[in-house]
C-alpha cells in the first residue's frame, strides 16, 4: 500500500524531530513492500505537491509537532487552502509529538484533529500521540536510535492494520500523567538539573542573559 | 482596567469594529493592535525566545509589540477569523508566537509538566471569533492556552457576544 506523509513541522526538515520520526516511522512501514512519499511544509516550495498527493491519495498520514496545543499555524494554513473530498474512501491519520512527556498533554489537539477528517471530506485514521521529545535532535545517536525505535515498530503496526486503534495509541502514549515517583524526583533534583543542561544549551547558543531575564518588564 | 486588544481581523471587518466599539465602551484603557496587514510569521521553533535572547522573539515583524502589551496590559481579548471549525491560521500564528513570555524551566502542576512563566503575571486571555467554529472545543483550547503561560481564560465566544467576554471580570 502506498502512504503519503506530510510533515506539519515548521523547522527544517534537517532540525526537525517530526523529520526524525517520519524516516523511522516509514522505515517500520516500508518492511513489507510498501511505499511511502514524505511532503515537507517548512518549505513552501513544497506545498503545491503536497495539496496533489493529498487530492489523489487515498491513504494519509499527517505528522506534527505540538504547538500550543494544538496543530501549527502554518500547518493549518495548509490545511485551509485544501478543497475537501468529494468521493469517500479517503483515510487520515495523524502523528503528533511533543515535548511535554506526559500523553494527556495531546489529548486537547487530538479532540480536534477527531473531527478534522470530516472536514477534509476524509474518514479519521486515529492518532499516535508521544511526547518527551523536545530533545531528540539534542541527544546522540545511540540514545535517538532509542527513541526513534517505537516509531519503527509503530510504523510496521501502521502497515499492518491501516489506523491506529485508540487502545494502542493510548498504551503507546503513557504515561499519561508524570507518575508519583517521577514528581518526587523532578522536584527533589529536577531545578538543579535543568539548570545545569539548559545553560550548557544555551552557551553553545551564544547566550548571555539569564535563561529566565524580563526583557519587557514595566 | 487595562484591556489589550489583538485584532486578527480585516479592519474593515464590520463585525470587528462594533466588537471594538463595545470592548472600549467597557474599560477604562483600551489598546488595539491590528495585525491583519502585519503579516505576522509563524513561530519557526529556533529556541532563540528560550535560549539565545531569552524573551526576545528572534523574528523581527511587529510580534514585540504584542509581546510587550500581554505584559503591560491587565487582560488581552483577541478577535480571530475561523476555519476547519477552529481559529484561522493567523490567530493560531499569533498564540504560537507567544512562547517568550514563558522560560525554558519546566515545573510540574497537576501532574503535568508546565514551563514556568518568565514575568510575576496572571494573564487573562479570551477570544472573540468570527465564522463557524466549535464554540465548546475552542473554549477548551483556551483554557489550556492559559493554563500553559500560568493565566486564566476568560473564555470564548462568538463575536457578536463581545460584552460576555469579559463579564467575569467587570
Ligand atoms: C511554538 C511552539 C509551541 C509548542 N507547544 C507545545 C505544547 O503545547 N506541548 C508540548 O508538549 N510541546 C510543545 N512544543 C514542543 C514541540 O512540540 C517539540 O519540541 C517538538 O519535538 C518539535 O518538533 P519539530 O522539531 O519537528 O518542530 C512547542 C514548541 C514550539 C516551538
Amino acid at each position: 500500500m502506498h502512504l503519503v506523509i506530510i510533515s506539519g513541522a515548521t523547522r527544517p526538515r534537517g532540525r526537525s524531530n517530526t523529520a526524525k520520526i517520519i524516516d523511522a516511522f516509514q522505515k517500520g512501514y516500508k518492511e513489507g513492500g510498501n511505499t511511502v512519499e514524505v511532503w515537507y511544509l517548512s518549505d513552501r516550495k513544497q506545498w503545491a505537491g503536497a495539496a496533489a498527493a493529498f487530492a489523489e491519495q487515498e491513504n494519509i498520514l499527517i505528522a506534527l509537532p505540538l504547538y500550543v496545543e494544538n496543530i501549527p499555524g502554518s500547518l493549518l494554513e495548509f490545511l485551509s487552502c485544501l478543497s475537501p473530498k468529494k468521493e469517500a474512501g479517503t483515510r487520515l491519520a495523524f502523528l503528533i509529538q511533543g515535548g511535554f512527556p506526559e500523553g494527556s498533554q495531546s489529548r486537547c489537539c487530538e479532540r480536534y484533529l477527531e473531527t478534522l477528517p470530516g472536514q477534509l471530506g476524509c474518514e479519521y485514521g486515529g492518532t499516535l500521540i508521544k511526547g518527551d521529545m523536545f530533545g531528540l535532535g539534542m541527544t546522540d545517536e545511540k540514545s535517538r536510535k532509542k527513541m526513534l525505535e517505537p516509531f519503527v515498530e509503530m510504523g510496521r503496526y501502521f502497515a499492518d492494520h491501516g489506523i491506529f486503534d485508540k487502545e494502542k495509541a493510548y498504551s503507546f502514549a503513557a504515561p499519561e500523567y508524570m507518575p508519583k515517583s517521577q514528581v518526587r524526583l523532578f522536584r527533589l533534583i529536577g531545578h538543579f538539573v535543568q539548570r545545569i543542561f539548559m545553560g550548557r544549551l544555551a552557551k553553545q547558543m551564544g547566550c548571555k542573559e539569564a535563561l529566565d531575564a524580563k526583557p519587557y518588564e514595566c | 482596567m487595562k484591556l489589550l486588544v489583538v485584532n486578527t481581523l480585516s479592519e474593515q471587518n464590520e463585525a470587528a469594529r462594533a466588537a471594538i466599539r463595545e470592548l472600549k465602551g467597557m474599560v477604562s484603557d483600551c489598546k488595539v493592535i491590528h495585525t491583519y496587514e502585519m503579516q505576522l510569521k509563524p513561530c519557526v521553533g529556533c529556541n532563540a525566545c528560550w535560549l539565545k535572547t531569552p524573551g526576545v522573539c528572534s523574528i523581527q515583524d511587529g510580534y514585540e509589540e504584542i509581546l510587550k502589551g500581554y505584559i503591560e496590559y491587565d487582560a488581552t481579548v483577541f478577535l480571530a477569523g475561523t476555519a476547519l471549525n477552529f481559529v484561522d491560521y493567523r490567530m493560531k500564528n499569533v498564540i504560537d508566537r507567544i512562547l517568550p513570555l514563558v522560560t525554558m524551566y519546566i515545573h510540574i502542576v497537576d501532574g503535568q509538566c508546565r514551563h514556568v512563566p518568565r514575568y510575576d503575571r496572571k494573564y487573562q486571555f479570551g477570544l472573540l471569533y468570527f465564522g463557524i467554529a466549535d464554540g465548546d472545543y475552542l473554549n477548551q483550547w483556551m483554557d489550556r492556552v492559559a493554563l500553559n503561560m500560568g493565566g486564566s481564560s476568560l473564555g470564548a465566544f462568538p463575536i457578536h457576544q463581545a460584552k460576555e467576554v469579559l463579564s467575569c471580570i467587570l
